[in-house]
């Protein structure tokens, strides 16, 4: 039987500036509206400024690499370039991120795959007598014995595979593991059994942090150094540290704010650094959905799957841009930057002149047609249905990933009709359905309203000022926003709006949040948000500056004392 | 499994099999003594269309609709269920869909978590996590490996499942716990055949050196893991009984001979390329036939996509994404046709899966009669993402327990009933499962 559901979607609340970012008071759709709590449960305190005296890291939960990260540590570890991680078993989401630390657990099947994946690498590092005399960094078994060249690689090794110095019983289990292979087999054995227990350990695969013995105050620690390293490292870079940040470490020079930024600002200047923020927009962005979507050639004839990976190029050469070259690389430039990037083949599918051959190319757009990555067709295929445009997924896209607005999921036992596909009308004219049905308008008019302003652009990205011989419609409205509600007409109208608005830059320091401390943002996270968006302001929203401040907070230096649960010391 | 002899071992390793340590398979074991039950689950999204879906007529002389008619020449082999609700998908957070995915096998709620939010990520109830206790493969799994140790406590094989999340996830080894399946063919393969084509001699070396290694990476866990705050430990904890599973499976050696045969393995081509579905879930099928003919393992379960399924069935001739099509009206017969067929194309995949292992034969039958298939979909209708009146079905009587070829009606029986009738099946007496709440003991009339 299919009930008939009461369903009302309330006004989403008003928020104040330093409101979490996801903190949304967007009541359910379901039952009853009297659900909500009046300002939402986001909103914690009135003056949170006022709290921030004392320190407050939130939380720091164990942190497993992610495939992209195991992939990078063997290269920088040990030169292997074969991204043996690149099969492991996917990650689970969280948040819409694929490196959140309560998400990642280990199967019976990843643990095998973690064990042969050292297996190969450790065959990798040792496949000729070149490479394994690299391994042992001047020692010779024949002359200085096996024995000392060994002990000396678990050393020298174990300490950048765990990125810290080795502790005496590790040392010894480690030792234990190459007299074995040495004795049983050869020294090479020997030295790939120790590379194998090392990739394998939750000092390799983990981000394991105890801090400094002392707390700086109640329950609350410093860092050590080194924790401190794979921190930087692995939110700018997705990797592990490199020599200068184990010098740093070692020499103690990573405890205070300023050698932590100064450390930072030169880490995005290395290419590494383009390599993870290029991460963080693939997932952001949703740019990993392109490989498996589908479009109806009969409807759109110019379309072929191979346009699939230039549609991502594009955008992730424009975000790469932006972000490290463009003069002001803020988060206005991402929302309505006049030029993107393209190759012929993509040149000619927009229908526009200039690049003649297949590599990228920065390109000028047109501004009454064109802003910034919201009109490039990676977002606006992803975001639209095999045969024709999606209003709804392409308002639900700025609700949910630029605006930091959750929406509930359509109702329980509610009969669902979706407008019928029809040559006679503008799909502006099919979605009007969900207006006049009040069991769709409630939430539907957070949707749809934005939505409908995308359509100019067609089901593949391609400008269009007709649908079915009609002209289209592309005015949409904002409601329910902090600071842009009001009428827009076309999506480059859109974009200026959402850049120049503050729920939309917290957002973005929201979502860079998420994803550079590998966990959504809790109760206790108040102040280091707020120093966050505090400091991106500051810097005119410069993303650069953002992934500064993030290093900055106390959030990302402090941890609490960690109290064992096992009995342990 | 049948005790293989010495002869079958050498000519299946194609005479390279001398001094081999030791054959598992030829110790008196369980597995010696008679033919092991299995346990299959076969998972499609996104609903169905009751209307042809439904057989007519009764118990035994139904007639099956267009949807089922594939099943036709298995219909002594099945039981069609038809009316029993998934209750604890009306319980606790999540979406249709999620609730629908989360709860299908674990009969529990989900969890909160950050998965999703419901409405407000800062307020604890407000959001969605995984699912809230053990699946049913998994807790079947666990009870096998009570008093066999099987190379794979149990498999899952992906058909372009895709990223993780609790859409995706049907699987649990616990709260909290998904099990993701693997979608790809060729890597299955390798891990799962690949000892069977390996040399035994440096198998036999390599498996010595697993052991050093396990060992020291074991003392790893276990001296931090007492270090580690609550949290941060139940998550090593589990990566440490991961690692102990490797461990113990490492020994587990399986031979080919009989029945057992390394699987052909075609190019799946692109894995993510939606007109492939069709030749990768036809490998997957082929891999998880072979890996139960072999003993490799004897839980197993096929998911094809997830749910929310948006797959383009473009070699049936459609264009629309299958969950775009589902959230159309009843009315709409253009989509309801369309429908039809995409869950006609499940049904005959589900009659390949059938057909293959009969072709096994065990004792005087085959494997399906020690076995038993559940096909399970996250929704009962796509357009009103009802979770009452799934359209579930068994093959295979599970050595005689499932009294088969019937259509039995029920008036909303829980799902979790037919869960623990599945557990009852593989020969565990217990007396609930999932969220009590939801089970009142095993569901009527399956087994006569």
């Amino acid at each position: 039987m299919i009930q008939t559901a009461r369903i009302q979607c309330t006004a989403l609340a008003p928020r104040r500036r330093w409101l979490l970012g996801a903190a949304i008071g967007l009541a359910a759709c379901t039952g009853n509206i009297g659900d909500r709590q009046p300002g939402g449960a986001g909103n914690i305190g009135e003056d949170p400024s006022a709290l921030c005296t004392s320190k407050q890291p939130g939380e720091s939960p164990i942190r497993r690499m992610t495939r992209v990260e195991y992939d990078n540590t063997v290269r920088d570890l040990l030169g292997d370039t074969s991204e043996p991680a690149k099969d492991f078993v996917v990650e689970e989401e969280a948040l819409g991120f694929n490196n959140q630390a309560t998400a990642l657990g280990v199967t019976q099947l990843l643990a095998e795959q973690y064990m042969e994946a050292s297996e190969k690498v450790a065959a990798n590092a040792t496949a000729d007598a070149a490479k394994l005399a690299q391994l042992l960094d001047g020692c010779d078994p024949a002359a200085d014995g096996a024995d000392v060249c060994g002990e000396k690689f678990v050393e020298a090794f174990g300490q950048k595979a765990f990125r810290r110095l080795l502790q005496p019983d590790e040392v010894q289990r480690l030792n234990g593991v190459f007299t074995w292979g040495l004795t049983e087999y050869d020294f090479t054995t020997g030295i790939q059994l120790v590379i194998q227990a090392m990739l394998q350990s939750p000092h390799f695969l983990y981000r394991v942090e105890f801090g400094m013995p002392d707390p700086v105050e109640n329950d609350v620690v410093a860092l050590d150094h080194y924790e401190v390293a794979s921190r930087l490292s692995y939110m700018l870079w997705n990797s592990m540290p490199d020599e200068e940040l184990f010098a740093a470490a070692a020499a103690g020079e990573l405890g205070t704010a300023e050698q932590i930024a100064k450390q930072a600002r030169r880490m995005l200047d290395d290419d590494k650094a383009r390599q993870a923020v290029a991460n963080f927009h693939e997932q952001w962005l949703q740019l990993g959905k392109i490989e498996s979507i589908n479009k109806d050639s009969a409807i759109y004839p110019t379309y072929d799957d191979a346009l699939r990976p230039m549609w991502k190029s594009e955008t992730q050469a424009f975000l790469d841009y932006v972000v490290f070259d463009d003069a002001k690389g803020d988060v206005e430039t991402l929302l309505t930057a006049n030029y993107t990037f393209l190759n012929k083949e993509l040149a000619d599918f927009y229908g526009v002149t200039g690049p003649t051959g297949s590599e990228f190319e920065k390109v000028d757009t047109d501004s009454a047609e064109r802003a910034g990555f919201l009109t490039q067709a990676s977002v606006l295929a992803v975001n639209a249905k095999p045969n024709q445009s999606s209003p709804v997924h392409r308002g639900k896209f700025v609700r949910e990933r630029l605006l930091c607005q959750i929406l509930p999921p359509p109702p329980n036992n509610i009969q669902i009709k979706a407008p019928d596909l029809d040559p006679n009308l503008t799909t502006r004219e099919r979605f009007n359905q969900h207006d006049k049905d009040p069991f769709c308008a409630g939430c539907h008019k957070l949707m749809d309203p934005i939505g409908l302003g995308f359509e100019h652009y067609d089901g593949v990205g391609l400008w269009r000022d007709k649908e079915n011989g009609k002209a289209v419609d592309a005015t949409g409205q904002i409601n329910d926003s902090d600071d842009i509600d009001g009428p827009f007409d076309g999506a480059v109208e859109l974009a200026h709006k959402l850049a120049e608005s503050d729920q939309v830059r917290q957002c973005v320091a929201t979502q860079w949040f998420r994803f550079g401390y590998g966990r959504a943002e809790q109760k206790g996270d108040q102040c280091n948000l707020e120093k966050v968006q505090d400091a991106f302001a500051a810097a005119n929203y410069n993303v650069k500056e953002l992934l500064v401040a993030l290093t900055q907070t106390d959030a990302f230096i402090y941890r609490r004392k960690v109290v064992p649960e096992g009995g342990g010391q | 499994m049948r005790p293989l002899s010495r002869r079958t071992l050498l000519r299946g390793l194609g005479g390279v099999a001398i001094g081999l340590p030791f054959l598992s398979a030829m110790e008196p074991s369980a597995r010696a003594l008679g033919f092991p039950k299995r346990l299959v689950i076969f998972f499609s999204a996104d609903g169905t269309v009751p209307a042809t879906w439904t057989p007519s007529g009764g118990e035994f002389d139904f007639t099956l609709g267009p949807i089922l008619m594939p099943l036709e020449p298995h219909r002594g082999e099945i039981i069609i269920i038809d009316g029993v609700d998934n209750e604890a998908a009306y319980h606790g957070p999540g979406d249709g869909h999620q609730t629908g995915m989360g709860t299908l096998l674990t009969g529990t709620e989900l969890l909160n978590g950050t998965e999703f939010c419901e409405a407000d990520c800062s307020d604890p109830t407000k959001t969605v996590g995984y699912g809230g206790g053990i699946s049913l493969d998994q807790f079947v799994a666990n009870k096998i490996s009570e008093s066999v140790t099987t190379k794979f406590g149990s498999l899952e094989f992906g058909v372009q499942v895709g990223g993780g999340s609790v859409w995706s996830r049907m699987c649990y080894l616990d709260a909290d716990k998904p099990l993701p399946p693997r979608d790809d063919p060729a890597a299955n393969f390798n891990d799962i055949f690949g000892d069977l084509a390996a040399d035994p001699f440096g198998l036999e070396n390599l498996r010595k050196q697993r052991h050093t290694v396990l060992d020291a990476v074991t003392s790893d866990y276990d001296a931090l893991n007492k270090r580690l705050g609550k949290e941060d430990k139940i998550k090593l904890d589990a990566h440490l009984s991961a690692i102990r599973e490797v461990e113990k499976r490492l020994d587990v050696v399986n031979q080919l001979g009989g029945s057992c045969q390394l699987p052909t393995i075609g190019d799946p081509g692109d894995l993510y390329n939606d007109d492939n579905f069709p030749t990768i879930g036809k490998l997957q099928m082929d891999l998880l036939v072979m890996s139960l003919a072999c003993d490799l393992t004897r839980v197993a379960s096929l998911q094809w996509s997830s749910s929310v399924s948006n797959k383009v069935f473009s070699w049936l001739g459609i264009s629309e994404g299958h969950h775009d099509l589902s959230h159309l009206g009843d009315s709409d017969t253009v989509a309801q046709d369309k429908l039809t067929k995409i869950n006609n194309w499940y049904a005959t995949q589900f009659a390949y899966l059938i057909d293959q292992m009969k072709k096994v034969p065990e004792g005087d039958g085959t494997m399906l009669d020690n076995t038993v298939i559940l096909w399970v979909n996250e929704l009962g209708v796509g357009n009103s993402h009802t979770r009452r009146d799934e359209p579930f079905i068994i093959a295979g009587s599970c050595q005689n327990y499932f009294k088969t070829g019937r259509y039995l009606q029920y008036s909303g029986d829980y799902h979790n009933n037919l869960l623990l009738s599945v557990i009852n099946a593989m020969g565990y007496p217990e007396t609930t499962f999932g969220n009590p709440a939801y089970c009142t003991g095993p569901l009527s009339k399956l087994t006569g």
